[in-house]
């Protein structure tokens, strides 16, 4: 698991609403939280 | 994911965009999401390929060929600031990690901008949906999980074939789906589905 204090690595992922979200567009502009879960249809 | 999203107010108010990320695809992201009443927040798609982006956060675990039940608050500067696991049986206490984003926020010394709103939907717009078609499917889901059910009305030319009649006098083509707003009509549900994120979803 990544550690706290390491810079995070870029992504750029399509959603479920057909957008881009680009982890480099967000620097200065948020903060990130980013929730994996195991898989669609299974309880969260 | 649900839980998360039901706290989006909190989250926007501490600049942090909440995603949801596992290995489905889009369009498996976008049903379920429907089936659940509708998510707002963003679902990532880690698909292609499978689960490297979980993989590069050290969450991927390939003998399941799943992600962990496991959360990154990463800062404004891109820094990591929290990450842990529930393992995928567990459950996430998403209160407490919205209480890590308002922390994180109320201690950040630079200004971040603040959530916008699209500017909404103009009275009269409707969405024109058929049975057994991807398509119709696909900007239905956009619908619900834009939380647009309410304010949005839909229509089902399959059921009322007059309502087909009625579109192409609008349109010109009695082709679903299609969205009628202002005066015009949109057929492709790519260019819909784009149209409602435009004036609906949050703009981060």
């Amino acid at each position: 698991m990544i550690e706290v204090g390491a810079k995070a690595p870029p992504f750029k992922l399509q959603d479920h609403l057909g957008r881009t979200v680009d982890s480099e567009g967000l620097l200065g502009r948020r903060h990130v939280l980013l929730c994996f879960y195991p898989l669609d249809f299974t309880p969260t | 994911m649900p839980a998360l999203d039901a706290l989006r107010d909190r989250l926007r108010a501490s600049h942090t965009l909440a995603c949801g990320a596992s290995v489905d695809s889009v369009y498996s992201h976008a049903a379920w999401a429907a089936a659940l009443g509708g998510i707002r927040m963003p679902l990532l798609a880690d698909f292609n390929p499978k689960g490297a982006v979980a993989a590069s956060f050290g969450m991927f675990l390939a003998p399941a060929g799943i992600t962990d039940r496991a959360t990154v608050l990463i800062d404004a500067d891109g820094v990591v600031r929290h990450a842990s696991s529930v393992t995928p049986a567990g459950k996430r206490d998403m209160d407490a990690l919205v209480k890590l984003c308002e922390e994180l926020d109320a201690s950040w010394s630079g200004a971040l901008p603040a959530f916008e709103d699209g500017p909404g939907l103009s009275a009269g717009t409707e969405l024109f949906v058929k049975d057994h078609c991807m398509f119709s499917r696909w900007s239905s889901y956009v619908r619900t999980n834009l939380g647009l059910e309410a304010s949005l009305p839909m229509t089902n030319v399959t059921r009322d074939p007059a309502q087909g009649e009625r579109l192409a006098a609008a349109g010109g083509k009695n082709q679903a789906p299609a969205l009628l707003h202002d005066g015009t009509v949109l057929y492709e549900s790519k260019d819909i589905n784009a149209f409602l994120v435009e004036r609906a979803a949050d703009r981060w």
